[in-house]
């Protein structure tokens, strides 16, 4: 389930030798048997307002330019909050004192777990709307998207109660491996702004991406 | 309060769906509605009155001082206004309880907010529900059980409510904090809970796996107030009707459940259909299995069989341990807790007695510090009865306390704490008459303390019996009356036994050969707890192979594991050609501290760090700068280096000279942000390059820095920050340690910091990474 790439080049280690490689591979086979990632969401009607993007289920207005974008064709959308728990945060702990190359190492492969939680959720919520298409997932703190939504996001899906997740003053997320996400819904196939051309249901067909630009640009 | 437990109690359903009905906003706080519509608050408790409830909880699940912050409303005014809208509603129809929902922040080591506070929060609600005239207190939704104990002694020691206890299981019979049943169950009727049970998370199918362990885990009334189902994702609906739901209760009430009730999606239909469908039936009968236990919140160790305590955690002949102590060194005592754990150990005796040494405030700091990072049931060992109820009060499960004796001050003094925080207590057979002589003498003593502890209610099964080793080279008649004494407590009183071994060979030569034997024949006598050193091989590998002979090792698995390797051929050859400086580049931690204690014949101290150490450092610090290495070969070469550092340490104190202090730098994570990877990251390095690092942790505010810096002399700081949102933090750290009078330097680094941004708020230098720190402090302190 941990891409192993992704995780040493979140380490900016994707140049790493076998050894560390072996090493790496190690730590996520253990990640993935003793952590699981979970998660919960909330679908939403959309309302493309002047001041924003207007959830009206559960009374959020997303403003800016960057959701505006992404959510631009879409009339549904979905809140999701996905954490590993505090299981991890208590390994990464009891790592730290025990072994800091091994804590390095199993941190980027909670970031890479975190992650694949979210693309199970996502072709979960895919397989409940068949015929839709999902924009990629965008979270608090993409482009103008104000990292102030991430509590907001907890709060509407009852994240602390049915997950354990909790957003500080300074909005961070607690357990760490947590994430908020956004995800649309749209009746035509949508672009991969974030994961970019390798993921988009558009790549043969795009005149941007002939042209060597990108929708993102 | 004794509740029967064969008597039915009907609780209430959800209050939050039926505000939400009653025309409550996303965003509004429902704890307020006790004060703007108390009409809505009198509908709905009277509603689950005539619906049968007969304790409705008063709406002051949130109610407490973190949540009310900037309504304008005190913790008294909203707590009071709810319970009289509760008392109004229901009147002599229902009882009334004070509700205490979990604060919204973590709680320590997850959190920042200490057990301390919480208590003091707690305590708020609980005083403020007693003095409204509520008739008991409740504590739901808990998913923390450190969280759940600070309410619980709130209520137990600040009221005379009874109190029922609730927290919130997931399908895998875990809180999200990863707590077991056994340790909340056993836990909180040790600390002294009226009822517990489950609320929450599930509806009651789900639930009933787990009210069923429930059930069988404690004495106590069980209590289930589980959710209307499952919500669906989509549109937030909980997926039972009441009769559904009601239907489903009624096999909790036949496990065993006596208290019962809705959670979230529940409303007066639910509990009317749940009052008809069990409001005649007689909770079914329930098996209690009485078992010594301890816990952590995570690790439940029921103590079938042979457990090794550790015994290493003690200041006592060792040198290291007391200069770390003295230096409030806890990192090092986390280390040798590590190895212990690593080697085997169940449990962990810890012992922090030593002149110079105030062991009322250290045993907590050190029991934090260890269940922050360890998890192994702890046993705390004093003669300080202050000092063992500090530490018990801030342990986070079941702890055992070491020790009681047969002395009348000794039980007087130790067996009420021991009672009140629900521990269990090893029994030192010796009393005022000093060392007692024969077997016999030993099983009177451990007799008298068994009648006392279980006079006071302290169950059989939580009293541990130390039979006491004596020299065997001074007193040789002893050995076997301490086996005797072993023998009779296992067989014919029942219970465990816990022996400290190694005092045995003491003045003997092959000492080690003497423990062991000693050791097997004590285990052949019953000895189920033998404290011992696990990091000695030989006394593990006799522990491996008792558990075969017993059968507690099923089909030899862990003596396999443990000794399969023996035959295949060693990579030693390989490890033994490497010199120093390679062992510390390849990370190598066992062969650099072997090779540094070989090399310390020859070459000082000094000469080991500057000739070795540095440059080997230093040599993996140029390649990951180069990119050929990365940060796991940093850190591991940075480790070998620390295990280099360990024995040059030792080597030190036991010559009783100064240790080698370099310069000392502070360095702390800024206020509001609790991701501490990166500091700790430069921490390990920076040590191991000789600094003297002063870690003050993460959410650190300015004024803690300042004053560090102050009372210390400190001339270099680093600060770590991760959000954009902690970044003024950092400024202005910078700026209040700026308008010191003789300010320190400050070096700063984290996700968000830039070169441009360190340099405009007026910090010394920026550091991208651990090794650009360990550059920055060569520059800004010079040498090095």
């Amino acid at each position: 389930m941990i891409d192993v790439n992704e995780a040493l080049r979140y380490l900016g280690a994707s140049g790493a030798d076998d050894v560390l490689r072996e090493r790496m591979q190690q730590v996520a086979r253990d990640a993935e048997a003793r952590f699981r990632p979970r998660y919960i969401y909330r679908v939403s009607a959309v309302e493309h307002r002047g001041e924003g993007e207007w959830l009206s289920d559960v009374q959020l207005l997303l403003p800016g330019k960057s959701a505006g974008k992404m959510l631009a064709q879409c009339h549904r959308a979905v809140l999701l909050v996905c954490t590993l728990g505090s299981a991890f945060d208590s390994a990464m702990r009891m790592e730290q004192a025990r072994d800091m190359s091994r804590a390095v190492m199993l941190d980027v492969c909670g970031s890479a777990l975190v992650e694949a939680g979210c693309d199970q959720a996502q072709e979960e919520i895919a397989a409940r709307f068949p015929g839709m298409y999902l924009t990629d997932r965008f979270s608090p703190g993409y482009g103008d998207l104000p990292l102030e939504i991430q509590p907001v996001i907890c709060r509407l899906t009852d994240a602390q109660r049915r997950l354990g997740v909790h957003v500080t003053p300074s909005l961070l997320m607690n357990p760490q491996k947590s994430v908020t996400a956004i995800i649309g819904l749209a009746d035509e196939p949508q672009r991969a702004r974030i994961r970019g051309c390798a993921y988009c249901a558009l790549r043969e067909k795009c005149e941007l991406r002939k042209g060597g630009h990108s929708c993102d640009d | 309060m004794t509740i029967d437990r064969q008597k039915l109690i009907f609780l209430d359903g959800a209050m939050g769906t039926m505000l939400q009905r009653k025309g409550l906003q996303p965003g509004e706080n429902p704890e307020l509605m006790n004060l703007e519509h108390p009409e809505w608050i009198r509908d709905i408790h009277g509603a689950y009155a005539a619906a049968g409830s007969q304790v409705v909880y008063a709406n002051t699940f949130g109610a407490n001082r973190r949540k009310l912050e900037g309504t304008g409303h005190t913790v008294q005014e909203v707590v009071a206004a709810a319970v009289r809208n509760a008392r109004e509603a229901v009147g002599s129809k229902a009882m009334v309880a004070v509700d205490m929902g979990p604060l919204g922040e973590l709680l320590e080591p997850m959190g920042t907010l200490t057990f301390e506070d919480a208590y003091d929060l707690f305590t708020e609600v609980a005083e403020a529900g007693e003095a409204a005239g509520a008739d008991l207190a409740v504590i739901e939704t808990m998913t923390d059980l450190y969280e759940a104990k600070a309410a619980l002694l709130a209520v137990k020691e600040q009221t005379k409510l009874p109190v029922f206890v609730t927290m919130t299981f997931d399908e895998n019979g875990r809180t999200f904090t990863g707590c077991t049943v056994a340790s909340m169950a056993r836990t909180l009727e040790g600390l002294g809970a009226d009822a517990i049970g489950l609320n929450c998370s599930l509806g009651p199918k789900q639930l009933l796996p787990i009210l069923q362990e429930l059930c069988s885990q404690t004495r106590l009334p069980v209590i289930a107030k589980p959710n209307a189902g499952l919500p669906d994702p989509v549109d937030g609906h909980y997926d039972l009707t009441p009769a559904e739901f009601a239907q489903a209760m009624k096999d909790a009430v036949a496990a065993g459940v006596s208290i019962v009730g809705g959670c979230c999606g529940t409303n007066p239909e639910y509990i009317a259909a749940l009052y008809e469908a069990v409001k005649d039936m007689q909770p079914g009968a329930r098996t209690y299995e009485e078992k010594s236990f301890v816990c952590t919140p995570t690790n439940a160790l029921t103590l079938d069989g042979l457990h090794v305590i550790g015994e290493r955690i003690n200041p006592t002949g060792k040198k290291r341990f007391q200069q770390a102590l003295l230096e409030n060194d806890l990192d090092y005592i986390v280390d040798v807790a590590i190895a212990q754990m690593d080697a085997g150990a169940s449990i962990l005796d810890v012992n922090v007695g030593y002149p110079g040494v105030d062991e009322v405030t250290m045993l907590p700091r050190v029991v934090k510090k260890l269940q922050a990072a360890v998890d192994l049931p702890l046993q705390l060992d004093s003669t300080n009865p202050a000092a063992l109820e500090a530490g018990l009060r801030v342990y986070n499960g079941k702890a055992a306390v070491n020790s009681v004796n047969g002395e009348e001050k000794s039980m007087a003094a130790i067996l009420p704490i021991v009672k009140k925080y629900g521990a269990a207590v090893v029994g030192l057979t010796l009393d005022e008459n000093g060392l007692p002589k024969t077997a016999e003498q030993r099983i009177a003593i451990a007799q008298r303390i068994l009648d006392r502890a279980v006079s006071m209610g302290i169950p059989a099964s939580d009293v541990w019996i130390d039979c006491l080793t004596l020299t065997v080279s001074a007193q040789q008649d002893q050995a076997v009356e301490t086996l005797k004494a072993v023998q009779y407590v296992t067989d014919v009183m029942k219970l465990k036994t816990v022996l400290g071994v190694s005092n045995i060979s003491f003045g003997l030569p092959n000492r080690m050969l003497m423990t062991q034997t000693f050791l097997i024949r004590a285990i052949q006598c019953g000895l189920s707890l033998p404290i011992v050193n696990p990091n000695q091989t030989e006394i593990m590998d006799a522990i491996a192979a008792c558990r075969v002979l017993s059968g507690q090792d099923g089909e030899c698995r862990a003596y396999v594991d443990r000794f399969a390797g023996d035959t295949a051929p060693k990579p030693a050859a390989v490890a033994s050609t490497i010199t120093l400086d390679e062992a510390i580049i390849r990370g190598l931690r066992s062969d650099a501290a072997r090779l540094a204690k070989e090399a310390l014949q020859a070459e000082t101290e000094l000469q080991l760090v500057e000739g070795h150490l540095i440059p080997a450092l230093d040599k993996v610090g140029i390649d990951y700068e180069q990119g050929k290495a990365f940060l796991p070969q940093l850190l591991g070469a940075a480790q070998a280096a620390q295990s280099v550092f360990e024995v040059i340490k030792t080597s030190l104190a036991e010559k009783g000279g100064a240790p080698v202090k370099k310069d000392r730098v502070v360095i702390a994570t800024v206020q509001g942000d609790i991701h501490d990877i990166g500091k700790n990251i430069v921490k390990t390095v920076m040590e191991n390059y000789g600094y003297d690092v002063i870690d003050l942790g993460r959410d650190v505010p300015p004024e803690t820095i300042v004053a560090a810096v102050k009372e210390q002399n400190i001339r270099l700081v680093g600060l770590s920050a991760l959000m954009t949102t902690t970044l003024p933090a950092m400024e202005e750290t910078v700026r209040q340690l700026k308008a010191l009078e003789n300010p320190p330097s400050i070096m700063v680094g984290g996700a968000v910091v830039t070169e441009e941004y360190a340099a405009r708020m007026g910090a010394d230098a920026y550091a991208k990474d651990a090794r650009a720190a360990v550059e920055a402090a060569r520059r800004l302190l010079g040498g090095n």
